[in-house]
């Protein structure tokens, strides 16, 4: 609890004395992330973005994976890949797919046979000991048969 | 040294605590000490602090339009918004869910390379954008690159969907997600609309389960814009999504799971699971109607 409390402290004086460090933390990720949604892939339109303070924390929304669509999902926090994990369970909690098991991979694609109600988990990376903005990006192409 | 410390401590301690209840209970009620404690932990236990709020996620209505071009239907002019309307959105609220209804016409006759037509729902999207202040999604820079693919669908699509991302982080940074809500929510309306009038049109399977398929979406449209519901301008648009939602809420779904394979070397999941849908013909016209009401509202404010 302690510690819990003493890196809210911290957080929250870090916030107020930068007013604008969070967003512009999260910009200059968000840049970096958007390269892995290659030209091929249509962006959603969104942009996902989470302050984690701490490993324990988890950022996460649910989605809808339309069928005969490729999905990539692009996770970044920090100004280096892998530093996000990201993992994909669907409606009865089955985990569907986790970077963690392909070294934090910064990006994924994912080809969707029939449309399946998901949600997607981000959460950073603990042995890496950080705290700071999460990004996640999806993009989209239609699938060849 | 140390006095100062404690009254620093004294300060900012119930700031933190405050600031964390704060992101926890957004019902605009006044928690007192032992709720904000309570709140506390469960934010803590729950591990779920976003900026901005919770994350949703709404399926971008260029999906819709793609599916559409893909079964072969042909194009429809008189499904879109007309052009003569966009400069009778006189508020913030209607223009934003116009620029997301535009943003999707946008999408549609870029998938059908109606070049003349794309430069008009591109100046309609330009100007609502720069209205609500977001030209940084449409500066030069992005109109000179529209108009160099205007003709190029894989490119338009491509520079819609980054340019409504921009438009997106950019209100989230300045704490408008109220307008960015509006904006996707405006979006997924009109493909909704798009799908449905082409099924009437000529009924196709895929296209109908394109519009079984919207549970999640309007479930996330309805818990987006209720956090503002305390504003009156909402107050119609979300209760007409709630009966749609409910209608949605009647259709059966039946999901069956599958172990998906992986790729490791392309980087790339099979998802194998899938979902069976059944829709009747009842529940179908009860979405056409519903969502023919809201569009209708939306796009001709003044006249509703």
């Amino acid at each position: 609890m302690k510690k819990i409390f003493a890196t809210c402290f911290l957080s929250v004086l870090f916030l107020l004395a930068n007013p604008f460090k969070g967003s512009a933390q999260c910009d200059t990720i968000a840049s970096l992330c958007a390269k892995h949604i290659i030209t091929s892939f249509i962006s959603d339109g969104q942009q996902y973005r989470s302050l984690l303070l701490n490993p324990e924390e988890t950022a996460e929304f649910k989605t809808t994976f339309f069928g005969e669509t490729v999905y990539r999902i692009a996770a970044c926090s920090g100004l280096t890949d892998g530093n996000l994990i990201f993992s994909i369970y669907d409606q009865e909690r089955n985990l569907l797919f986790t970077n963690k098991d392909y070294k934090n991979s910064a990006y994924w694609d994912f080809k969707v046979k029939s449309t399946v109600e998901v949600t997607i988990e981000a959460k950073l990376d603990p042995s890496n000991n950080g705290s700071g903005c999460a990004v996640l990006l999806i993009g989209f192409k239609q699938s060849k048969k | 040294m140390v006095q100062q410390i404690k009254k620093f401590s004294l300060l900012f301690t119930p700031l933190c605590l405050l600031l964390l209840a704060s992101c926890g209970n957004n019902d605009g009620k006044t928690a007192n000490p032992e709720e904000i404690q309570e709140d506390t932990n469960k934010v803590v236990s729950s591990g779920v602090l976003n900026i901005g709020g919770e994350l949703f996620s709404i399926p971008s209505p260029l999906q819709t339009a793609m599916l559409i071009q893909k079964t072969g239907s042909a194009y429809d002019k008189s499904i879109l918004n007309t052009k003569e309307n966009m400069n009778q959105y006189a508020t913030d609220f209607s223009k934003a869910l116009n620029l997301g209804i535009y943003g999707a016409d946008l999408g549609y006759v870029s998938m059908y390379n109606k070049t003349q037509d794309a430069i008009s729902y591109l100046a309609g999207v330009k100007k609502l954008s720069d209205d609500l202040g977001l030209s940084g999604a449409f500066d030069t820079q992005t109109m000179e690159r529209f108009n160099k693919n205007i003709s190029n669908k894989d490119s338009m699509m491509m520079l819609v969907g980054l340019a409504y991302r921009s438009g997106d982080a950019f209100l989230k940074n300045n704490k408008r997600s109220d307008i960015s809500g509006l904006i996707l929510a405006g979006g997924w309306i009109e493909s909704l609309y798009f799908a449905l009038q082409v099924n009437k049109a000529k009924e196709n399977e895929d296209v109908k389960r394109r519009v079984a398929d919207q549970k999640q979406a309007i479930t996330s449209i309805i818990k987006l814009l209720s956090q503002n519901e305390a504003k009156p301008e909402y107050t119609d648009i979300i209760k007409e999504l709630k009966e749609l939602g409910k209608v949605y809420d009647s259709i059966q779904y039946k999901y069956v799971y599958e172990m998906p394979e992986t790729d490791v070397a392309a980087k790339i999941t099979t998802i194998n699971s899938h979902t069976d849908v059944s829709i009747s013909k009842e529940q179908l016209d009860k979405i056409i109607e519903k969502v023919e009401s809201i569009r209708k509202k939306i796009v001709n404010p003044v006249k509703a």
